[in-house]
């Protein structure tokens, strides 16, 4: 499902095909038809811009993501464990409804155009903006969590040797979060560079990136030689970037730290205003798409909300679940056995992210070109669907498994316990929470599904997703005010799915949940 | 009687290189005596245990309890009791939920071994928490519920890694009396791992030091 489509994108990409489909551009140049993408001004253009916008993300989140998390982690206020929570909201929203957040924010008829700001239609803040909704709250809980493992004794010692806060955070701080960092990062590049649905909805046409080219090459070029070297490239950048992650992500796995900083209340008006400052920030970048569709969404009448009873949204509807509950058994059970059989088997393990590294499009396509006859099956659909979703299952229960002390089920031995009992009254009722936790995102993954069902489906399979994109294709006010209808039930779907299975609390083994 | 019968267990470094950490080592240690094994960290004293306890197979040598081979038994069938250093409490079960674990896994039914495991708790002075999480309770009370759930199966011998070394001096010093108490009533061998050495004197009748991967007798 994923590698025999790669391989013959590969194959498709080396072989003679592609100099001739990319045009009379690459008459002559014989066998380096592959380097095509690069002697192409407008094809050098997608790439650089692809690698640019998601280097200029990286830097933007870094710049706000990083003082946000240490007020997170370091200052205790009321309500902030319910922004630890609503971090996890952009991780839940389908991409297309963050798109249309941001329209229904920042476009043509968004509210800033409505309140008489200066038009940003056409320029690469879209989709930048996009971006760093998306990937804020990635950089943001990854830092509170290296932050939480600073040690508090080294801390001290750095304070009782005269370094002021600021000199402590810079010599004492930075340097045990910067790993943490450095991997986020490398994520949110990953994330960025292989986007599609922010960069076809908010890129248009100037700063559509090489993924919105590869489909547009695909389905409406019909060119699949051009598509397929293009692919290759995206492909080896993306690679070199989870091998980089890989590598950097090994180098973190470190027990907590005993001695944790304890967090404090602020205190006078400059700490309450670093606390302002962060909320403003978390606000402005990550909530405020959000409610700019349910506001868009409200005023939009009753003629827009009529659009929820029409027969086509029901199907939609229908096909959205039927689809992604079919995908969500799949991925349930691939992502336990993957975890369960990579748990001793750390070079399998990295196995379970290649799904992330292959963007849906580029899965999407290699399925298309690997069994032409199958791609408007129902199991084929399934199978996308599950392969995309599956890892966030197997990440989940792996950590789950990496967190579990291993005298725990040597102590259940030690008490009598079989090693199937030791598993089902010990490692399972401990695993639960984590394989929920990976469900969820596994749900709200495939709610949302798009690349594929683009690639992939018949139109009378279209799910919520492709029907928004549909009424977004479509000129007028009226279909944008349907769109953000939409939206709004597609992302309270995703929204009650996740929760439905991961009820905030019910985490038996968490001693935080309880204590607080 | 436990009787370990030249042992021998090497230990594989991550790089590779392999180190004997056990070798030829033998022990006889009767009924209702305590053993107290010393040694510095990384010596193999809780690899020992884990081998007794059949948690880890020895590479060769034999492991003999009343005079039947158990080498191959698995740990579940031995009827031995290990506490760990940590405790190593279940956090998803309940204080009388944890004790009763071992009850549960020889067959008794759930709410007769809850019912035992209460009567255990009040006499080991933890009556009000029967019903707590693990984690609320302090790091004495821990200690009692992790003794609790090694005895209450009557296991035929009771192997302690360090059950002192996360608590601190005062209460460490307070708890060992009681502690000890409650081993002696209960009439086992005890394999009591420590590194310290005043600990390890004032508990064992016979003292061993884990020395060049063999059991030197010091007492």
């Amino acid at each position: 499902m994923l590698v025999a489509p790669v391989l013959r994108l590969m194959g498709e990409a080396l072989s003679g095909d592609a100099g001739s489909a990319l045009g009379t551009a690459a008459d002559g140049l014989g066998g380096s038809a592959w380097l095509q993408p690069w002697l192409d001004p407008y094809l050098r253009w997608r790439l650089l811009w692809s690698a640019l916008q998601a280097a200029l993300t990286c830097g933007v989140v870094l710049l706000l993501g990083v003082p946000v998390a240490w007020v997170l982690a370091r200052y205790e206020f009321v309500g902030r464990r319910w922004v630890l929570r609503a971090l996890m909201l952009p991780f839940v929203v389908p991409t297309l409804v963050a798109a249309i957040g941001v329209l229904a924010l920042w476009g043509p008829q968004g509210l800033w155009a409505q309140a008489g700001g200066a038009p940003l239609q056409d320029t690469p803040f879209l989709l930048l903006y996009g971006n760093v909704f998306f990937n804020l709250c990635v950089l943001v809980r990854s830092a509170i969590d290296a932050l939480e493992q600073v040690s508090a004794a080294r801390l001290a010692a750095a304070r009782t040797l005269g370094a002021t806060p600021w000199r402590a955070f810079w010599r004492i701080e930075w340097p045990a979060i910067l790993p943490w960092l450095m991997s986020a990062l490398c994520l949110v590049f990953l994330f960025c560079f292989a986007g599609f649905g922010m960069a076809l909805v908010l890129g248009g046409q100037e700063y559509a990136t090489v993924e919105v080219e590869i489909y547009t090459l695909v389905a409406y070029e019909l060119q699949l030689g051009a598509a397929s070297v293009l692919a290759l490239w995206t492909l080896s950048i993306t690679g070199a970037c989870a091998l980089f992650y890989s590598i950097l992500e090994r180098g973190l796995a470190t027990p907590l730290r005993s001695d944790r900083i304890a967090r404090r209340v602020p205190r006078g008006t400059a700490q309450w205003l670093a606390v302002a400052g962060a909320l403003a920030v978390l606000l402005l970048f990550c909530l405020a798409p959000i409610a700019a569709i349910v506001l868009r969404a409200a005023v939009a009448g009753g003629q827009s909300w009529a659009v929820l009873w029409e027969p086509e949204t029901l199907q939609a509807l229908v096909n959205t679940l039927r689809f992604s509950g079919a995908a969500l058994l799949l991925a349930t059970a691939l992502g336990l056995c993957h975890a369960l059989a990579t748990h001793h088997w750390a070079a399998l393990r990295a196995l379970a992210f290649l799904p992330l590294v292959v963007s849906p499009v580029l899965v999407a396509f290699g399925l298309l070109l690997l069994y032409p006859g199958w791609t408007a099956s129902v199991p084929l659909l399934i199978a996308a669907y599950a392969l995309l979703a599956y890892p966030f299952v197997a990440k989940s229960v792996a950590s789950g498994l990496d967190g579990l002390p291993a005298n725990l089920q040597a102590a259940a031995r030690s008490l009598g316990a079989s090693p199937w009992r030791a598993f089902w009254r010990v490692t399972w009722p401990l695993l639960l929470p984590a394989l929920r936790r990976g469900m969820a995102f596994a749900a709200a993954t495939a709610v949302g599904e798009f690349a594929v069902t683009l690639f992939l489906s018949r139109p009378e399979w279209a799910t919520l997703s492709t029907l928004i994109y549909q009424h977004l294709s479509r000129p007028g006010a009226a279909n944008l005010d349907a769109a953000l209808v939409l939206a709004c039930a597609l992302m309270a779907l995703a929204l009650a799915l996740f929760l439905l299975i991961e009820w905030p609390g019910t985490d038996p083994a968490d001693p935080e949940e309880h204590h607080a | 009687m436990l009787e370990l019968q030249a042992i021998t267990k090497h230990w594989r470094a991550p790089g590779g290189a392999v180190r004997v950490l056990l070798k030829d080592l033998n022990l006889q240690l009767p009924q209702g005596q305590t053993a107290s094994l010393l040694g510095p960290s990384g010596s193999g004293k809780s690899t020992l245990l884990k081998i007794i306890a059949g948690l880890e197979a020895p590479d060769a040598g034999r492991v003999l309890f009343d005079g039947q081979d158990i080498t191959a038994l698995p740990p579940e069938q031995r009827k031995f009791a290990l506490m760990f250093q940590d405790f190593a409490l279940f956090p998803h079960l309940d204080v009388q939920d944890n004790v009763a674990f071992g009850l549960v896994e020889q067959g008794q039914r759930r709410a007769l071994a809850r019912a035992q495991a209460v009567a255990m708790l009040q006499r080991f002075g933890l009556g009000a928490h029967t019903r707590a999480k693990v984690w609320q309770l302090s790091g004495g009370e821990q200690q009692r519920v992790a003794l609790a759930r090694a005895l209450i199966t009557a296991p035929r011998l009771l192997l302690l890694d360090e059950p002192f070394s996360a608590l601190d001096a005062d209460l460490r010093h307070s708890l060992r009396a009681e502690f000890l108490a409650r081993i002696t009533a209960s009439g086992m061998a005890v394999v009591w791992v420590t590194h310290d050495e005043v600990e390890a004197r004032s508990v064992g009748q016979q003292g061993f030091r884990l020395v060049g991967g063999g059991l030197v007798r010091e007492w």
